[in-house]
């Protein structure tokens, strides 16, 4: 894999990109698990579909399957097409054509998060429940103290850890129902992910921390001194790593051997303007891509401690981003409504 | 056609009072008449308001308390949630209307507006409506805090139900308000009827707007408190206020008295200074900045204004003096 962070010309032109230009903030964006089709959620309802392949022709813009807001996206892990959630409590199945078909309707709720894993199973948080849906059954988990504020699977698929008021909940999924695991904290946790390797869970805190649970021993540890609250977290592959947003450069916990108590994060990078919002490690090696709310994007190599700010024609704050899981191409989306999908093959 | 797209932050009114008051027929006129204005209405009670809008959103009033374990600093994290992903939306609104519970103390939902980066980017408080039923209110008086809460934070009071009591009761309703809240505007009414720029867009939380608010602000006496009953008071000073010793005692008062004062605010003449000093706090949390600058000529004088519960007036007037060249 070979990705060119140091070309000199980026900074000055962007790398091979596909740019559209829409009228609805982006909320979300992601790949199909083949890789071969991305897609964005707007805020006027529309996941907008596109081919992978910046050549290939983008179709016009598809009629909105959401009634408000879609808020959330992942590509579906049980087939080619898109997983969508919307503000009218909907969570739908979205084929390449862009017919839906509905997994589950919560009248009066939001979806604001979706998670999926590769078996199969797609994870919802509408309201205060949390849902799965595998194999065409749907199952309710919950409900928390307080509405789902971000979820994620464990590696091997058995259970998810759901954030809310005053730490997270941790539910078997398997078919042994097993009572679910809870690590208090204190406070309003709004983002969350497990880490790659299984072993921690990481959350950002509405009060600017870091809180990071060792699920074995559940140890918990607490990393503070941002400036704004952390809702973007992203764990390398190796999981040695746990980048966060809401700081000017590139931060990376270090997760490798004994942990991160008592070392300082990983910082390196261009100070961009303003800071990250949102930081998503690469799917295979060690670059990575940062979103500033300035809408500059920054790309990085945490072994080189390289990195190239590109050149990005408005000030709109970047909203998601998202590797293709070949981790050539990464797709970008801002508050504007611009659509980007960046080809970083050399 | 493109929307209605502005970089400014859309002010939101938060709507108290108790159950049965006449929060909902409010929000129903605001929401059915013809203003030519964009709504989203955030309610406790989905089904509630007879206008089918899908700019209505139902909201759990979802209170955390702060890590630092005091009990004054919670805030609705279901509101930071709400008014993000109302910022998502393609059509932008002209405004945000929160309804809470009849039961709902104020402090949270205005916390919010003083906590969350991103809440405060794209919204701004802009006052807190408290609708009070004319019949019954001495009675939620007796039944807990809330009443006397929701009056205390209140930047507008729309005491309602008017018809339904003697002029002598109203009068008696309108004093004990008056007694718990001086700085409030009253308007009395029937079926919730006022006219929306009443009520909307009053700016009660802007600190350049602190001394356009309140037309006699830097003009009331000084009150006596006893008791632990909740009231307003002001404290006015002629001399200039250094700076230092007042950030020292104000951070020392919160620290200690933030649970029981509700509100306060105030315009400070600081030594030496050509612009007012404008602070606005809810319990513990506060926003300050410069105002507008002092006129040639014009007498320097500072004020604060406290609501409160068991505030002890000689107390703060001596604490404040204290801060004085
Ligand atoms: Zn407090």
């Amino acid at each position: 894999m070979k990705l060119d962070l140091a070309n000199p010309a980026w900074q000055q032109t962007l790398p091979p990109a596909r740019s559209l230009a829409t009228d609805a903030p982006v909320a979300a964006c992601a790949f199909s698990r083949d890789g071969n089709t991305v897609a964005f959620a707007l805020g006027d309802g529309q996941v907008r579909q596109m081919p992978a392949d910046i050549k290939a022709a983008a179709p016009d813009a598809a009629p909105p399957l959401h009634s408000g807001v879609a808020l959330a996206l992942i590509g579906d892990p049980a087939g080619d097409g898109f997983v969508s959630g919307g503000d009218d409590g909907r969570v739908l199945r979205v084929a390449l054509d862009g017919t839906a078909t509905e997994l589950l309707t919560q009248k009066g709720k939001w979806v604001e998060h979706l998670a999926a894993h590769r078996n199969g199973a797609i994870a919802a948080g509408v309201g205060r429940a949390m849902f799965v849906a595998k194999d065409g059954e749907v199952r309710e988990f919950g409900p928390h103290q307080s509405t789902v504020a971000g979820l994620d699977f464990s590696k091997d698929g058995s259970r998810v850890a759901c954030a809310h008021y005053d730490g997270i909940t941790v539910w078997s999924i398997g078919q042994v129902v097993l009572p679910p695991r809870r690590f208090a904290w204190r406070g309003s946790h709004v983002a969350l992910k497990w880490s790659t390797d299984g072993k921690f869970i990481a959350t950002g805190t509405q009060e600017n921390d870091i809180h990071v649970w060792r699920v074995a021993q559940a140890t918990d540890m607490r990393m503070q001194g941002y400036p704004a609250k952390v809702k973007s977290l992203s764990w390398t592959a190796d999981a040695r790593f746990l980048y966060t947003s809401s700081q000017p450069v590139f931060t990376a916990w270090p997760f490798a051997g004994k942990g991160p108590e008592g070392k300082p994060p990983l910082q390196f990078g261009d100070e961009g303007a303003g800071l990250m919002t949102v930081v998503a490690a690469h799917p295979t090696a060690e670059f990575v891509a940062g979103g500033y709310d300035s809408g500059e994007l920054q790309l990085g190599d945490i072994k080189t401690k390289r990195s190239v700010v590109l050149k990005m024609a408005d000030g709109s704050a970047i909203t998601c981003l998202a590797w293709a899981p070949g981790g050539f191409r990464l797709a970008v989306g801002n508050d504007r409504g611009d659509l980007l999908v960046i080809d970083l093959r050399r | 056609m493109a929307s209605p797209q502005s970089s400014a932050q859309v002010p939101v009114t938060v709507l108290t009072g108790y159950l049965g008051a006449g929060k909902t027929t409010l929000l129903n006129r605001i929401l059915s008449e013809q203003h030519g204005k964009k709504y989203a209405v955030i309610v406790n009670e989905f089904g509630e308001l007879g206008v089918d809008n899908d700019l209505v959103v139902n909201a759990d009033e979802e209170v955390f308390e702060m890590n630092n374990g005091c009990i004054c600093c919670t805030v609705r994290g279901d509101l930071i949630r709400i008014i993000e992903g109302l910022m998502k939306r393609k059509d932008k609104f002209d405004g945000i209307l929160v309804e809470t519970t009849g039961l709902a103390d104020p402090g949270p939902v205005a916390q919010t507006f003083f906590t969350d980066d991103d809440v405060k980017a794209r919204t701004r408080l802009d006052a807190i409506v408290t609708v009070i039923d004319a019949k019954h209110f001495f009675g939620q008086l007796e039944q807990g805090s809330e009443a006397e809460q929701q009056v205390a934070f209140a930047d507008v009071i729309l005491l309602n139900k008017t018809d339904l009591v003697s002029p002598d009761d109203l009068k008696k309703v309108e004093d004990k308000i008056r007694g718990i809240n001086r700085y409030a505007r009253i308007f009395r009414t029937q079926k919730s009827q006022i006219e929306l720029d009443a009520i909307l867009d009053k700016g009660a939380f802007d600190l350049a707007r602190i001394l356009e608010f309140e037309p006699d602000f830097l003009h009331s006496g000084h009150d006596h408190n006893h008791g632990d009953e909740v009231a307003s008071l002001s404290i006015s000073a002629d001399r200039p206020v250094d700076p230092d010793k007042f950030q020292k005692w104000m951070g020392a008062l919160l620290q200690i008295k933030g649970p029981d004062i509700f509100r306060s605010k105030g315009i400070l003449a600081i030594d030496g200074a050509p612009r007012r000093y404008v602070y606005q706090g809810v319990h513990m949390m506060m926003d300050s900045d410069w105002g507008s600058a002092w006129k040639d000529g014009e007498a320097r004088s500072s004020k604060l204004v406290f609501i409160g519960r068991n505030l002890d007036g000689d107390n703060l007037k001596r604490g404040f003096e204290d801060c004085l060249k």
